[in-house]
């Protein structure tokens, strides 16, 4: 096999601050090769220096053994280099075909018009002979997010891209996506492609690629075959020390009840029943998990209890008091805090910098806002703590939220939160796009504040997660509980099943998946959904 | 480099300019846009005919308007001359800050919506509605009191009057727009046709002035009118006036950067989704920054009723529109909005001045008027472009990525 890609002591300084230190990459031809690191250890910033965004400091870019000197990512794209980046950038109202062929349009008529029909053939047979399943009439707003990453990696290779760079590729698929996504990539490599794949999820790194380099702190520490290596040494290499990847979350010592949900029944924004029918207690000291493939009512749930949508029905209580009705702000004054599911809408102010959004929530009456009146000094010490605490990166208060990067961004989140002196934490999702480390210190804070005496209402489509931090563990499925078990005694497949609809008791599901109705959430509600879930979770099952 | 890359470097540099930076760069526009204007008017003038005798010469040609005799009417003639002796606050320099004043308030009207992610264009609807409140208002309140306390108490409850009016006009769009989901441009453009029509049927029926032609109520008694202090032989200028809208700059500035309402206006304003996160009621915001927003409006228009032209008179000039060119350069931040309002009165004095003065066309007067109005305003215009250009984001937000280039430190100041 050939070297297809090599960077060659690879060295990229900005002012005050080296992003990567003399980094060697070998990248053998028809191979996927990940790039794994942690939240800012110097991937992206590597693999936009062979992109062609960044001249390198010093070291060498060499392709097939050519040297190349890339001024911008048109030099690269020239060369044979795709990239598809985390945030895609696809037209919504134009369809596959344009935007696979836009700037590269086919002509017809010497030149003058563009060729249509010959620009959908041309994806047709670009699509087939990579086994791709796309519509080239849909239009890029109506097909799923896998579909767009799809179009993404067909708009590289119709540009002629020889190695692909995909930065953090799974991140915003569903688990069934993230399984389709691996097949392509086999495909590619199949017919000769190259790949090379950020991530900083071991369990796909480990599934994904044939061979695996690890970055920390700008530094290469390592390369290894990806079938000769294990979770644990991935873990430590990344960090630089070992990490716990279980969790051992002791004994609850429970206290009284401090939020009660009843009967509560919610519509989703199309008006469709979402939750049907819900009722739980959770108890100060105790974490109440919510297992379940997204889209069966986790979502709408949430939300009806941290008072960001009105439930239909039921009753919901916090502290004793009917707070059914009550607004988001009362409800964080009672003590509720809350982790969002959506960092960037929900989370934080993109535009605000750290200080500013250390406040969001807090700037009715608590120590940094009394009478209205904000005190900016006490403010900017509160983010500062946060920063420091849970080690956001990089620690400048005065950054605004929208250059952190994602996982930063869900850490300052989950400080803010959990700083908040809570009565209840309702986290959605908490680690998710979070490196291991800060993983294994977020789920440390966590069964801190249960330890506390804090209750913690805990969603995640992490089954190893919600699995080892929950005191007792609720299965959804479409917007029912399908039961509640507790998690120390179910295995991952018995969970798997209940995920799947299948109810304790029933006899009949016959090996198979259950019977599903369609329309809904098609997408994340196929049959196979729970096997390919485990398996995506990451940091689990080698 | 190539030419994008050089394009987005200067992008990159033009957000992360500091203060001083920005204040040299807005001066080199302005500077710019006198020297692009001033080859306006030779060329203007070179296509005109005029006496040799009326001609000015430069580089051996004969050009019928001089350029700067332009620029120093537009300028110092709207200062009031104060270079060349016997400068008198009673001149047009009176006319400049009286423009000033009115476009401060019209200006910080627009700008507080603006930065709840509301754009009232109604502002001039809730200028009248508050002038014509104001004049109806202090005409019924000077059959109480007279003399030295009249003054002191039919001023500030005439710009209450004007305040509340202005406020509950501009509660409506808010109202419409928070529980009946109603596009605020459409609403405040309606409610401005209907401001001045209801006021033109009241004025030209029950509450005219018999005495007069005009279209006016009774005029109010001069103890009901800004006292003219430091400017005494102007009767439509007052320092007292002046100082209210710079106390109004402050409080505002305070307000949206300082107390919690602030934060939830400003989060609302950028991210709607967060600030109902962060227990913002939407609604609530939503009506109370157009009210406070129709409030500022509507004490511009007592002002003008009180200080200006001591009577309500249909046909109010456009404040309030010219309040949304002042908001937009001043960047919608408090603060600036008082350095463009005294940009855009210097203009709008100096216009008339220079059309005394001169033979220029009073519209070659607007096309300059124009260009130092768009040539100021196009670096702060580009600074927000680059905010959202790929390009100059992607690169600081890469950076800061991988380990500690903090990008932008827009500090409170600059949004």
């Amino acid at each position: 096999m050939a070297t297809a890609v090599h960077l060659d002591g690879i060295t990229k300084r900005f002012p005050g601050v080296v992003a990567n230190d003399d980094v060697d990459l070998e990248v053998e031809r028809g191979t996927v090769h990940a790039l794994l690191g942690e939240n800012g250890a110097g991937k992206t910033t590597l693999m936009n220096v062979l992109y062609g965004l960044y001249e390198p400091t010093s070291g060498e870019v060499r392709l097939d053994g050519e040297p190349h000197a890339f001024g911008s990512p048109r030099d690269a794209i020239d060369a044979g280099i795709g990239m598809i980046h985390q945030h895609f950038m696809l037209v919504d109202p134009m369809t596959v075909t344009e935007n696979i062929t836009l700037g590269n349009e086919p002509r017809k008529w010497g030149g003058l018009a563009v060729d249509r029909a010959g620009a959908r053939e041309d994806i047709v047979e670009l699509a087939d002979r990579y086994g791709f399943d796309v519509d080239p009439d849909a239009r890029i707003e109506d097909v799923s997010v896998g579909e767009q990453q799809r179009v993404e990696i067909l708009k590289a290779l119709y540009r002629g891209a020889d190695t692909l760079i995909l930065d953090e590729p799974t991140a915003v698929l569903t688990p069934q996506e993230v399984g389709e996504l691996f097949n392509v990539l086999d495909e590619l490599t199949d017919q000769g492609k190259t790949i090379i794949f950020i991530t900083h999820k071991l369990g796909e790194a480990m599934r994904a690629a044939d061979e695996i380099s690890v970055l920390r702190d700008g530094r290469k520490v390592g390369t290894v075959d990806a079938n000769a290596t294990t979770q644990e040494e991935l873990a430590e290499l990344m960090v630089g020390r070992e990490v716990l990847l279980d969790v051992d979350h002791g004994t609850a010592e429970m206290g009284e009840v401090v939020a009660s949900v009843s009967d509560v029944v919610v519509e989703d924004d199309r008006g469709v029943t979402a939750v049907n029918g819900v009722s739980f207690d959770i108890r100060g000291g105790e974490v109440f998990g919510i297992a379940g493939v997204d889209g069966n009512g986790q979502s709408e749930l949430v939300e009806a209890v941290t008072g960001l949508r009105r439930p239909d029905a039921g009753e919901i209580r916090f502290r004793g008091e009917d707070v059914t009705t009550a607004s988001r702000r009362q409800r964080i004054e009672a003590g509720m805090a809350y982790v969002p599911e959506d960092r960037q809408e929900r989370g934080l102010v993109m535009e605000f910098d750290l200080v500013e959004n250390g406040l969001l929530g807090s700037q009715h009456g608590s120590e940094l806002a009394s009478n209205g009146r904000i005190d900016w000094s006490e403010t900017r010490d509160h983010a500062e703590a946060i920063i420091d605490e849970y080690d956001v990166r990089p620690p400048d208060a005065d950054a605004d939220a929208e250059s952190l990067s994602g996982g930063n961004q869900q850490k300052f989140i989950v400080g803010r939160e959990f700083e908040r002196d809570p009565e209840l934490v309702v986290a959605s999702h908490p680690t998710r796009g979070v490196d291991v480390g800060s993983i294994e210190f977020i789920h440390e804070r966590l069964l801190e504040l249960r330890r506390q005496g804090v209750a913690i209402l805990l969603v995640s489509s992490k089954l190893e997660e919600v699995q080892g931090l929950s005191d007792r563990l609720a299965v959804v499925y479409e917007g029912e509980f399908i039961d509640v078990v507790d998690p120390d005694e179910t295995t991952e497949e018995e969970l798997g099943l209940l995920m799947a609809g299948e109810r304790p008791g029933d006899d009949d599901g016959g090996g198979g998946g259950p019977e599903r109705t369609e329309g809904g959430d098609a997408e994340e509600t196929e049959p196979d959904a729970p096997a390919d879930l485990t398996d995506a979770a990451d940091g689990e099952r080698a | 480099m190539s030419a994008a890359d050089r394009a987005r470097d200067a992008l990159s540099r033009l957000v992360d300019a500091s203060a001083t930076e920005r204040v040299l760069i807005s001066t080199a526009a302005l500077v710019l846009s006198v020297l692009i204007g001033a080859v306006l008017v030779l060329v203007a003038g070179r296509m005109t005919t005029c006496t040799a005798g009326e001609a000015v010469y430069y580089f051996g040609m004969g050009f019928c308007y001089d350029p700067v005799v332009v620029f120093d009417r537009l300028f110092l003639g709207a200062l009031g001359d104060p270079l060349s002796g016997g400068w008198s606050p009673n001149g047009q320099f009176a006319v400049t800050l009286r423009e000033t004043t009115l476009l401060i308030f019209t200006g910080l009207s627009v700008a507080l919506a603006f930065r709840a992610g509301i754009f009232n264009i109604g502002t001039q609807g809730q200028m009248v509605v508050g002038a014509l409140a104001t004049a109806l208002g202090v005409l019924w309140a000077s059959s109480l009191v007279s003399g030295a306390l009249g003054t002191v108490v039919l001023i500030p409850f005439g710009l209450l009057v004007g305040a509340v009016f202005g406020g509950l006009y501009g509660a409506v769009p808010g109202l419409l727009k928070a529980y009946a989901d109603a596009n605020e441009v459409i609403t405040t453009i309606m409610l401005n046709f209907i401001a001045t029509g209801v006021a033109l049927y009241l004025v030209s029926g029950i509450f005219k002035d018999p005495e007069s032609a005009a279209n006016q109520t009774v005029p109010l008694p001069e103890f009901a009118q800004f006292p003219a202090l430091l400017f005494g032989g102007r009767q439509d200028f007052s320092i007292v006036a002046l100082a209210f809208g710079l106390l109004a700059v402050g409080v505002l500035y305070y307000v949206l950067e300082h107390t919690a309402f602030g934060y939830d206006v400003r989060t609302s304003g950028v991210q709607p989704e967060a600030a109902e996160y962060g227990g913002v009621d939407a609604k609530r915001t939503v009506v109370a920054s157009l009210t406070l927003s129709g409030a500022l409006g509507g004490i511009a228009g007592a002002m003008y009723v009180m200080m200006v032209l001591g009577t309500f008179q249909t046909g109010i000039p456009s404040y309030g529109f010219d309040g949304i060119t002042v908001s937009i350069l001043a960047g919608n931040n408090p603060l600036g909005v008082g350095i463009a309002a005294l940009l855009f009165g210097v203009l709008k004095s100096g216009t008339t001045v220079v059309q005394f003065a001169t033979d220029v066309p009073p519209q070659l007067v607007g096309v300059l008027r124009g260009l130092i109005i768009l040539f100021v305003a196009m670096p702060e215009f580009f600074r927000l472009l680059a905010r959202r250009v790929p390009g100059a984001g992607s690169r600081r937000e890469a950076v800061a990525t991988d380990g500690g280039i903090a990008g932008d430190r827009g500090g409170e100041t600059d949004e």
